[in-house]
């Protein structure tokens, strides 16, 4: 039996050979798909959180562990979707209209598909009707909005007004982060939330969808 | 005091008879070209195209009138080739997106692919793959990253140092006149040599060169950092030979007509913390800063300028340590990096350049007022014993109000009256 505490180690450690290899040889053993996302994965990627919170970890090492996740969740991710499994929630990211300045929407978008969410990356410089469209033909239930430019925050704003317009503002949770970004300029402009970095951007998320859940129950 | 004498005695942590200001000194201190023609507007100067100096952040050239009706006190000198590789000779008209008419280098030639984003390209070769990008309705530039597989049985350092040679005859005499130029004008003078930026991610993908090859994508190169140590390693150790070979020939043309040189713009902090633990700082960066600064300092009166946004107070004593004289662009915005702590714990040690006034929110966004209140804040903060020159915490953007970047010079003014100035300039 494959030893799956290999593929937690190899998360934290940024190790995407092994954390592949181990993934591969333990759905050739028949372990569930979503056993090695929630009690291992996630648990690895929420490590790395901490330790980039106590500062024992920094940006490259964000990189690698998340890459090392990545390469582990291709292999599985259609396997959950034969499966059927539903995500924690189903995520559209991007940075707004007019910025290009992606690293930090790269980060987001990765430490949420290691915390379990479904990650539709829209990219770069997105304009807000393809925000739009995610919700409406894809599904996603939770915006992040991403900028790291003075003259591109306005376009959040936009973005939000486009999706309230669109009458899908009600289904959907909206955060917004950046560095120019504030949680006064996330109430300001009608988002739901901010999220100062990567790790804090997980909890918030799920703190959001836990509220969306509540709401619709 | 005259202009020069004011940025020395602010650079020897003696108090002048009033802060030095620095607008267009560098690359890093610079105006949006749209903010620069707001200005000679608003100060009735003659009305003419601005001249884009700085073709990838689009920074405006600030001429000598403008310069006077803003009482500058710093001159840039700057190396010959621009971010994209190319000159600034031959001004052409150019229209920027929002329609204003500026001037920029003939060599600044564009595409506009299907999705309305102009592409630019490096040396202005069309052949070449674009390496910048100006999304549509943009003010600046981004680059393109154009990273060619890595296969890392065969990754070369070699690779890596396309941009690091000996300074062709050309680029040297353009520094000659460049600086003979700056310290014409009477003003302290701060040069950009180039070749001295170790790991600069704005420089890591090279936009300058046609085709790049090495580790040239961001993200990767962050990566690289943690996993591939030696290799970086081996491109600083090359590249600090380079630049200390060139550093002595550029002495030996500009003797000390200049008063800082900026090193180095490495960005090490975010809004929140740094890049890279204070160890990895100490192993990676360290030796090769510290090569660097002490050569300038055995060798020459010149001041050396370290860049870096973002949280870097626990770097500031290995920042100073290898040498720095100057921090820039001292964003108090970030965590730890409080005006009333940085002066104390190290105002005697390191100039701060900048911090003037907060670029994220008070001067794109706050009133004159609450523009006017922060400078004289922090006036009354950093000018203590001197070690401080007048700047705002990095560039001034693009959609600035032009009444906030008055109020911000308005202001360093009311407060250099408080100190009772005797004469300007």
């Amino acid at each position: 039996m494959t030893d799956l505490k290999r593929l937690y180690d190899a998360i934290l450690d940024g190790d995407a050979k092994t954390a592949t290899a181990v993934t591969k040889e333990a759905l050739a053993e028949g372990v569930n798909p979503l056993d090695l996302v929630t009690n291992h994965m996630v648990p690895a990627m929420d490590e790395v959180g901490k330790r980039f919170e106590c500062e024992e970890y920094f940006v490259p090492e964000l990189l690698i562990s998340a890459r090392a996740m990545k390469g582990a969740l291709e292999l599985i991710r259609p396997l959950l979707a034969a499966q059927g499994s539903e995500p924690v929630a189903r995520v559209a990211i991007g940075t707004v209209k007019g910025d290009l300045h992606d690293i930090g929407k790269n980060l987001v978008a990765s430490m949420l598909e290691g915390g379990g969410f479904e990650v539709i990356d829209l990219g770069a410089d997105v304009s807000p009707d393809k925000f739009v469209a995610a919700v409406k033909e894809r599904g996603a239930n939770l915006i992040c909005l991403s900028a790291l430019l003075t003259v591109t925050m306005p376009a959040m704003k936009t973005t939000i007004e486009a999706l309230t317009n669109a009458g899908v503002r009600g289904k959907i949770k909206i955060m917004v982060g950046g560095a120019p970004v504030t949680p006064q300029y996330a109430t300001e402009i009608g988002a739901d939330g901010y999220g100062e970095n990567a790790i804090s951007a997980v909890s918030l998320a799920r703190q959001l969808v836990a509220q969306g859940s509540e709401a619709s129950a | 005091m005259n202009a020069k004498e004011r940025l020395q005695a602010a650079l020897r942590h003696r108090e002048p008879d009033g802060i030095p200001i620095d607008f267009g000194g560098t690359s890093v201190t610079g105006i949006h070209v749209s903010a620069v023609a707001a200005l000679r507007e608003a100060y009735g100067l003659e009305k003419r195209p601005v001249k884009v100096h700085e073709p990838y952040q689009m920074l405006g050239l600030l001429d000598d009138d403008l310069k006077e009706a803003m009482g500058i006190d710093v001159e840039g000198a700057f190396p010959r080739d621009t971010m994209f590789g190319f000159a600034n000779r031959n001004w052409k008209t150019w229209r920027m997106p929002d329609g204003l008419e500026v001037l920029i280098s003939d060599q600044f030639v564009t595409t506009t692919d299907a999705n309305g984003d102009i592409l630019v390209y490096p040396e202005g070769d069309l052949s070449a793959p674009p390496s910048g990008k100006m999304p549509r309705g943009g003010y600046f530039c981004d680059t393109i990253v154009r990273q060619p597989p890595i296969d890392d049985a065969t990754l070369n350092v070699e690779e890596n140092l396309e941009e690091f040679t000996p300074m062709s005859e050309d680029q040297l005499e353009h520094i000659r006149c460049a600086t003979a130029a700056a310290a014409a004008t009477g003003r302290g003078v701060i040069a950009t040599f180039g070749g001295t930026a170790f790991g600069d991610i704005a420089l890591v993908p090279a936009p300058f060169l046609k085709h790049p090859k090495g580790i040239r994508d961001v993200a990767e190169w962050y990566m690289s950092t943690a996993t591939r140590r030696d290799y970086i390693h081996g491109i600083f150790g090359h590249q600090c030979e380079i630049a200390l070979a060139n550093l002595e020939r550029v002495r030996a043309t500009v003797g000390d007509a200049v008063d800082a040189v900026f090193i180095c713009g490495t960005d090490f902090g975010t809004q929140a913390s740094t890049f890279c633990s204070v160890k990895t700082f100490r192993d990676l960066y360290f030796p090769y800063y510290k090569r660097v600064n002490d050569w300038v300092h055995r060798n020459t009166g010149w001041r050396t300028f370290k860049h870096s946004c973002g949280a870097v107070e626990k770097l500031i004593p290995s920042f100073i340590e290898a040498g720095f004289d100057i921090l820039n662009p001292v964003q108090c915005s970030a965590a730890g990096m409080a005006p009333e702590h940085l002066k104390k714990e190290y105002g005697e040690q390191i100039v701060f350049w900048g911090g003037g006034v907060d670029t994220q929110k008070v001067l794109p966004f706050g009133t004159p007022e609450d523009v006017r209140r922060q400078v004289l804040e922090r006036c009354e903060v950093f000018s203590r014993g001197g070690g401080f020159v007048f700047n705002s915490i990095h560039n001034v953007q693009a959609c600035t109000p032009v009444r906030n970047i008055m109020a911000m010079i308005d202001a360093v003014r009311e407060f250099n009256g408080i100190t009772k100035r005797d004469t300007r300039h």
